[in-house]
């Protein structure tokens, strides 16, 4: 049942690896221990934070203001240059490609509902797509794609439903 | 069960881990233990068997808040103790907890 071990994050791997491996060979290979590995590994994506994050919050000399910061902050303290670099370049890329889609499509289908959900939702799509990039960078690429593409079509159906009822009054 | 206290808060928020990690504690407080070591006295104290997905989620969550900390190790089992604060905490615990199960003895012995 080692192979589960795939499930969890690289650096958690990296951390935990060799002792998990250690404690799973010791137990009897089971339905309920395939899913508490399963959910283990569920557990550690969705809370990176829980590595070494005691650590983190013993270094530095300003570690509440730095902590405000991090929670507060739209790029914020906790980005390195690299990462907002990066995030403005997908950013940046996004919204040439949206305006470019949204010109063609008004083109062909005028004032159509989907097509002006699709202009609504640029702004907030675009700013999704910076923080999403900028944070989650580090994360393996099926969590972004999950939390960036579920996202992403949450506000697009949630403008497109505005545009239809707004089309029915 | 609320927490009264700032240590007894300590595991307050540690979700379904809550009870594996006050368990951790419990086996920790007898001494250093590698997690194989800690589910077979968890086992044998509480008869609940921890999977190594709760058991590392919870000495993650542990050791994160500072109630642990890894001891070095020649192999690759590393072993764990208690901190100051992961003692304090674990005090705090049953303190509560013994509260609550005087109160319902004593109220069952005068029911």
């Amino acid at each position: 049942m080692n192979w589960l071990l795939h499930l969890y994050p690289a650096r958690w791997r990296e951390r935990y690896g060799d002792e998990f491996r250690a404690v799973l060979a010791g137990q009897r290979a089971s339905l309920a221990l395939f899913f508490d590995v399963l959910g283990g590994a569920v557990d550690a994506h969705l809370h990176p934070q829980i590595l070494h994050s005691h650590a983190n919050q013993t270094k530095g000399d300003d570690t509440m203001t730095l902590a405000m910061l991090q929670r507060c902050t739209a790029g914020g303290a906790r980005l390195s240059p690299d990462d907002r670099r990066i995030a403005s370049r997908v950013t940046t890329i996004s919204a040439l490609a949206i305006a470019v889609l949204s010109i063609v499509l008004t083109k062909i289908y005028r004032e159509a509902a989907p097509v002006q959900a699709l202009i609504y939702a640029a702004a907030p799509a675009l700013s999704m797509v910076y923080a999403q990039t900028a944070y989650l960078r580090r994360r393996s690429w099926r969590v972004q794609a999950f939390l960036l593409g579920g996202g992403l079509s949450g506000m697009y159906l949630f403008m497109l439903a505005i545009c239809l009822i707004a089309k029915r009054l | 069960m609320a927490p009264k206290t700032k240590d007894d808060a300590e595991l307050a928020d540690f979700g379904r881990f809550s009870e594996p990690a006050l368990l951790i504690l419990v086996s920790l407080a007898e001494g250093p233990r590698h997690g194989y070591s800690m589910t077979e006295d968890i086992e044998a104290i509480a008869g609940v068997c921890l999977g190594p997905g709760t058991l590392y989620g919870a000495l993650a969550r542990l050791e994160s808040r500072g109630l642990i900390e890894p001891l070095k190790s020649e192999d690759r089992r590393n072993p764990y103790r208690l901190t100051a604060l992961g003692e304090r905490a674990l005090r705090a615990r049953l303190d509560s907890m013994m509260a609550v199960a005087r109160t319902g003895q004593r109220r069952l012995a005068s029911a």
